[in-house]
């Protein structure tokens, strides 16, 4: 496993802006080691391995910019992608509402990187699997999930002298257990191996699915609910994409758009976005280079504001809060992907339902169909 | 095409030498051009392109792979001793040795037929053609207004320890447009595609034509501001076929992905409802349903000449005539499920990725009557356009859908609009309602087939004609 660390992935970037035929140029690289071990019916069924790259240039000609991706930090093709970007921003529309490229700013010290945890191999995964799958075979049941390792590295040089590095890792086991009368799902996930325990997540699951039996057809009605927190995830991870983004509030699609300083849920509701929590996955800084900054979304039901990407801040004449997303997967206006709601207790919250429960039906949501995992 | 690749060749053979029973070796460059309008304005010009390397081993019973973008005799010589690795660790939780069904060695090159190559078409004329669509999508309440045009080439190279050596290049072009409109008082309406895709040259972008599809759907969304709510209660549905490509996508090519059968994704994207003892006699949907999977279709997203197995393009029937006869397979689940090969079906989005169980085109096949015939037979009922949100059971049994645009059918034919409209069915009871299927089968592709982890995103293909449901029972929000 090779770590390239900081000076080895800014240099090329920072060698090939030299040459960039633009009156601003940024180049970003994602690098990625990715390990998956998929299993089913007791049985590793997929097992793999890929080192790739990322790395996107984007330049700016008058207020025009191009945008060109490539996947080889080698300097020829640094400076080739370079100059493919340069001629996407001469055949693009001049922005005039652009932003610039950041200015230099510190951002914060990684803190999702463990050294172990990038070393793992295959036959470590093999054995946090095997762990589970002893277990769900003691009670006559069987498993399957995944076990995935990721080492990632980001680095990002502009033309204003930014610039930033940052080394993560992320660790992540998944065990669906299946016995004659259901399944039950757990799951684990940090930055270290140090955050899985296979025992405690095949315990997890073994238990939901022996608790699944006796299933009833529900009839279409209102019905008192408890989510569970990965159903709770998945719905925040939607109102991210539907709502916590300067996109949404220029396009109106906001549900806090025009709405700040309002109620706009329940009052025992608090949201917000936090990279730099230790007990998220972040890197330190976003794509454009802006260090990641707390962005209160919701605090006791009261709209408080949206992240932003350089773009958006500059729609609402406020400052990035580090939120720009990698363009292949969100759209411009920033992205809000290290989302944590404010907690009561579990028990509350069922005690809650119990006493409604009295003047009306109940449900527990343990997880919606194809929930993905928080990432980052 | 590329030329012949020795470093393919010698990796599959060390592979070999180090007791391999079965070795591959797949290079892969991908290239995307993409413009995209926004308003009238140029939006985004954007390239991006790859290259890397996939080995696969099957060693000591179990497959290993490791997938590189680095160059250079360390990186691949560190690529087989990742995937040796991987296969050793696998092999320690298994009971029974992967196999592979027997599939003859294969040699060649296949290419898309093009008229004119997308990529060479100059920039300036990509953004006219968009910018005379986004002139047809301004209406008096559109808000928001988009086009795009993007260009695909991927080039392929497969070797296999078995004696396969084959090379492949694909390009694709798509197209779509988009409006929003918004009324006072009224709920927002928005017509847009995302599966015009083909395996085709700039050719199919003209053939869209582009404008008078904006002008449609300018002219649906300010129709659909102030339509009427539809009745709910049980009606005739007639789909339009790029509706019923999403159906056929959602309801029969994924629950016929024999992976899903041997649970190999029981705890991502599912499982199933049709298994090995329902072959020959569920009842997937009455007489007039019959649906092909088929890797050969002229012009198809799911079109190769092998599959990532090295499998020959071929088809084969999923249903017929309402009845469940076939699997969607690779080579190992094939084996897996003890039945010859009769479709290649196991894709990886790039090199980086793991071939798994995909779609190729799968297609509703076409019926005899016409489209006015099948419309004449409705005296009460809805044309439904083109789907809007959807949701799925992970059996593909159980699904739910809205739609963008419905027209009303009054004897026969079509009278304005009707809003709010949305089903829900489980798979046999809502192909178990259709009463006939029209002769104007069209190809629609999709882009993203989301499936496997890390999730590979797939072209796949989808024919459909015109059909008619009976007796729907349809759900109606404001």
């Amino acid at each position: 496993v090779t770590v390239l660390g900081r000076d080895a992935m800014l240099a090329p970037l920072q060698d090939a802006l030299r040459d960039a035929k633009a009156d601003e140029a940024e180049l970003w690289v994602h690098r990625r080691r990715s390990a998956i071990s998929r299993y089913a019916k007791n049985e590793i069924h997929q097992n793999a391995v890929a080192d790739e790259t990322l790395v996107q240039a984007r330049t700016v000609v008058g207020s025009a910019v191009g945008i060109a991706n490539a996947n080889s930090l080698d300097p020829a093709d640094l400076r080739r992608l370079v100059a493919d970007a340069c001629a996407a921003a001469r055949e693009s529309a001049p922005n005039a509402d652009w932003p610039g490229l950041a200015e230099p700013a510190p951002a914060s010290e990684p803190n999702a990187y463990d050294a172990e945890t990038a070393r793992a191999d295959a036959a470590s995964q093999a054995d946090a699997i095997k762990r589970i799958t002893a277990a769900v075979k003691v009670r006559g049941f069987r498993a399957a999930g995944t076990h995935q390792i990721e080492l990632t590295e980001d680095a990002l040089a502009n033309t204003k002298g930014a610039s930033a590095y940052a080394p993560s890792t992320l660790a992540y086991l998944r065990a669906l257990v299946t016995s004659d009368t259901g399944t039950g799902w757990a799951e684990d996930l940090g930055w270290s191996t140090r955050s899985l325990d296979p025992s405690d997540v095949a315990a997890r699951a073994i238990e939901k699915a022996a608790l699944d039996r006796d299933r009833t057809q529900l009839p279409p009605g209102d019905y008192e609910a408890v989510f569970e927190e990965l159903a709770v995830a998945e719905v925040l991870r939607f109102m991210s994409l539907t709502g916590l983004s300067g996109q949404t509030l220029k396009d109106g699609r906001s549900f806090m758009a025009g709405r700040f300083g309002e109620q706009v849920t329940g009052p025992r509701f608090s949201l917000w976005d936090d990279a730099l929590d230790a007990r998220t996955l972040a890197v330190p800084f976003d794509v454009e280079g802006t260090p990641k900054q707390r962005v209160a979304l919701v605090e006791g039901g009261v709209a408080k504001g949206v992240v932003h990407d350089r773009q958006s801040a500059r729609w609402f004449d406020t400052r990035s809060t580090g939120h720009a997303a990698d363009p292949r997967r969100y759209s411009v206006g920033g992205h809000a992907g290290n989302l944590t709601m404010a907690a009561a207790t579990r028990s509350a919250n069922s005690s809650s339902v119990r006493r409604d429960a009295a003047c009306s039906s109940r449900a527990s949501i343990t997880r919606t169909h194809r929930t993905p995992s928080a990432r980052r | 095409v590329p030329e012949r690749d020795a470093q393919l060749a010698d990796l599959v053979d060390l592979g070999a030498r180090r007791g391999a029973a079965y070795a591959d070796a797949r290079r892969v460059e991908r290239e995307f051009e993409a413009v995209s309008v926004r308003d009238g304005e140029v939006e985004s010009v954007t390239r991006s392109s790859d290259r890397g390397i996939g080995f696969r081993v099957i060693h000591r019973g179990a497959w290993g792979f490791a997938a590189t973008d680095r160059r250079g005799e360390t990186s691949l010589r560190t690529v087989v001793d990742e995937a040796f690795a991987r296969a050793e660790a696998a092999a320690s939780t298994r009971t029974a040795p992967v196999a592979l069904a027997a599939v003859a060695p294969q040699r060649g090159e296949y290419r898309t037929t093009l008229e004119r190559d997308p990529f060479a078409v100059p920039v300036p004329e990509r953004i006219a053609l968009l910018r005379a669509a986004d002139a047809n999508l301004k209406g008096p309440h559109a808000v928001s207004r988009r086009g795009s045009v993007a260009a695909y080439r991927t080039r392929k190279h497969l070797v296999t320890s078995e004696g396969t050596d084959v090379q492949q290049e694909i390009v694709e072009s798509g197209a779509g447009v988009s409006v929003t409109a918004v009324k006072a008082g009224a709920k927002p309406a928005q017509r847009y595609d995302g599966r015009l895709t083909r395996q085709a040259g700039w050719e199919f972008i003209e053939y869209l034509d582009l404008a008078r599809r904006a002008a449609r759907y300018r002219d649906d969304v300010e129709a659909m501001l102030d339509a009427p709510l539809a009745a709910e209660r049980p009606t005739t549905l007639v789909f339009t076929p790029e509706f019923l490509a999403l159906l056929v996508h959602e309801s029969c090519g994924h629950p016929t992905e024999a992976d899903r059968v041997l649970e190999y994704e029981v705890a991502f994207a599912g499982t199933t409802f049709m298994w090995p003892k329902d072959r020959g006699t569920l009842r997937y949907g009455s007489e007039h349903v019959s649906m092909t999977a088929d890797a050969t279709v002229p012009g198809g997203m799911g079109t190769f000449g092998w599959d990532d197995d090295g499998v020959p393009a071929m088809r084969t029937k999923l249903i017929d005539r309402g009845t469940f006869v076939g699997y969607l397979t690779s080579r190992e689940t094939a084996a897996a499920l003890g039945v010859p090969v009769a479709i290649g079906s196991a894709r990886a989005e790039g090199w980086q990725h793991f071939p798994i169980v995909r779609m190729v085109n799968v297609s509703l096949d076409p019926g005899a009557q016409s489209y006015d015939a099948l419309l004449q037979g409705v005296d009460d009922g809805l044309l439904l356009e083109a789907p809007a949100s959807y949701s799925l059971d992970d059996k593909r049994q159980n699904f739910h859908f809205s739609t963008q645009s419905a027209r009303v059918i009054r004897r026969g034919v079509l009278e304005g609009y009707a809003r709010g409209v949305s089903f829900q069915s489980l798979t046999p009871a809502f192909w178990g309602r259709c009463d006939g299927v029209a002769d104007d089968w069209e190809l629609h592709g999709f882009l993203s087939c989301a499936k496997g982890e890390p999730l590979q995103l797939m072209r796949v293909g989808h024919g459909a004609a015109h059909a008619r449901f009976r007796d729907v029972p349809i759900e109606v929000r404001a």
